[in-house]
């Protein structure tokens, strides 16, 4: 009974649980001893891959740019130390915390609801009373979830600020990118201003005025308008506000089990 | 033992507890839960090396890397007050980093499937070398070896990469893959083998250039 490849893998690595036996086969088995000499071999010619070096402050630089958008541990536990016991065994317990995330969750996707609700009403009934057909198709809701819209605002950041300058190619996937993102942006705008938190509703205008020249950029995206938008979003530091914000939505939502609604189109 | 294995159960650079660092990291934890949000900053200082070289091997690319590092330090951040004193804060954020850059080149692989059928094509597989073994072929030739194994690691999906990055050459033990990558050390073994299997195929055309030379 020869060794087998993964055997060998396992063996090589260090992690066989019968390294004698098989050291032992190895050494009467010419074929398997050849084998894994050239498994060797191979595996020997894969370099690690050694990362380009970092400077000695690049901690530092992480730091910098990371401690802007970290909240201070105390001044949370101060706010809700304030409310009484209750806030107490908030903040200790665990599923306390859960219950309180998933309770936030819950608001704020029944607010999303009702503001898409209102929102709906709003917009379909002037178009009733004006031309009031039938046969029109109702317009279709798409749910807006905001974590997955900041998702995909990350992901267009990204590509956006790798963008190949000269490559026609992928200006108009990013162009069509904008288009449908600044939409969905706009509704969750619209729903999300009105919750508590400035810091959402600030990243939300900035992606807006961003998407916006993205997707009206006259005669399409080129190398010049790219560069603007690249400076513009360098300047806002959009896309480690988008980050932050995800990264943020996706703990919540996590904690709650409850992804967090932005709203309906 | 056989020349050249690595030995069993090699911690990783990352993962070897240390104590001294281990008390300054708990120290720094605390001042962070007790207030001092600067008290982090000691934490990223210390660590940020190492994530961003695991970053880097994972995803292949700078930019990427130092993303994953940030993002890594963001979630430890707002985590901390789930880290459990008795573990060792070096390993969390590690793991933390790998959950990291695993995502980036899963959302890259995805944002590429058209790529796959170009790296499919057989004509790529083949390594272009001189005849003759003067120096200057030779450097092209390591210059080929380069090119082939970052293709190689690129035909892997991202577990697979991830698999072998750490166990390959971050010395990571199978345990400690799958702890890493939030899965069974028999899925993290099999996803090793996948990933070995693979190289080997991709890397065949070079090893037979090799023995022309």
């Amino acid at each position: 009974m020869h060794v087998t490849e993964e055997e060998m893998i396992v063996e090589f690595y260090g992690e066989s649980d019968k390294p004698a036996a098989v050291e032992r086969h190895l050494a009467g088995c010419p074929e398997c001893a050849q084998a894994f000499a050239e498994l060797k071999s191979d595996l020997a010619d894969v370099s690690r891959l050694e990362a380009p070096a970092r400077d000695a402050r690049y901690g530092e630089r992480v730091w910098a740019a990371i401690a802007p958008a970290l909240p201070v541990y105390a001044k949370q536990e101060r706010r809700w130390g304030a409310g009484g016991w209750w806030a107490g065994g908030f903040l200790t317990n665990p599923w306390l915390r859960g219950i309180g995330y998933a309770a936030a969750c819950a608001l704020l996707v029944s607010c999303a609801f009702y503001a898409g609700r209102i929102w709906e009403q709003k917009t379909q009934q002037p178009m009733a009373k004006v031309e009031p057909k039938a046969s029109q198709a109702k317009q279709p809701i798409v749910v807006v979830v905001l974590d997955d819209h900041l998702d995909r605002s990350e992901r267009f950041l990204v590509q956006l600020k790798h963008a190949d300058m000269d490559s026609a190619q992928m200006a108009s996937p990013l162009r069509d990118e904008a288009r449908s993102l600044l939409a969905a942006n706009r509704v969750c705008r619209k729903n999300l201003v009105k919750t508590s938190d400035p810091e959402l509703a600030t990243a939300l205008d900035h992606l807006d005025s961003l998407l916006a020249e993205a997707a009206n950029e006259p005669g399409g995206l080129n190398a010049g308008s790219i560069a603007k938008l690249q400076d513009e979003m360098n300047a806002d530091a959009l896309l480690f506000e988008v980050r932050v914000l995800r990264t943020r939505i996706t703990d919540h939502a996590r904690s709650g089990d409850n992804p967090a609604k932005g709203g309906t189109i | 033992m056989f020349p050249g294995r690595k030995s069993p159960l090699t911690a990783p650079t990352a993962l070897v507890s240390n104590d001294r660092m281990d008390r300054n990291d708990h120290a720094a934890i605390q001042a962070v839960l007790a207030g001092d949000k600067d008290a982090y900053g000691a934490l990223v200082v210390r660590h940020s090396h190492t994530l961003f070289r695991v970053a880097y091997r994972i995803t292949g690319n700078e930019a990427d890397a130092e993303d994953a590092v940030q993002e890594a330090f963001l979630r430890g951040y707002r985590k901390l007050e789930g880290f459990e004193s008795r573990a060792n804060f070096g390993t969390w954020i590690y793991r933390i980093a790998v959950h990291c850059a695993l995502d980036k080149v899963k959302r890259r692989k995805s944002g590429e499937t058209g790529r796959v059928a170009e790296t499919n094509d057989p004509e790529q597989d083949q390594v272009q070398v001189a005849d003759e073994a003067a120096g200057p072929e030779r450097l092209l030739l390591s210059g080929e070896i380069g090119s082939l194994q970052m293709d190689a690691l690129h035909s892997l999906t991202a577990t697979e990469r991830t698999a072998f990055v750490l166990r390959h050459m971050e010395d990571c033990t199978t345990v400690e893959i799958g702890a890493a990558l939030g899965i069974e050390p028999n899925a993290a073994k099999q996803a090793v083998f996948r990933a070995v299997q693979k190289m080997r195929r991709r890397l065949a055309p070079l090893r037979m250039a090799t023995r022309c030379m």
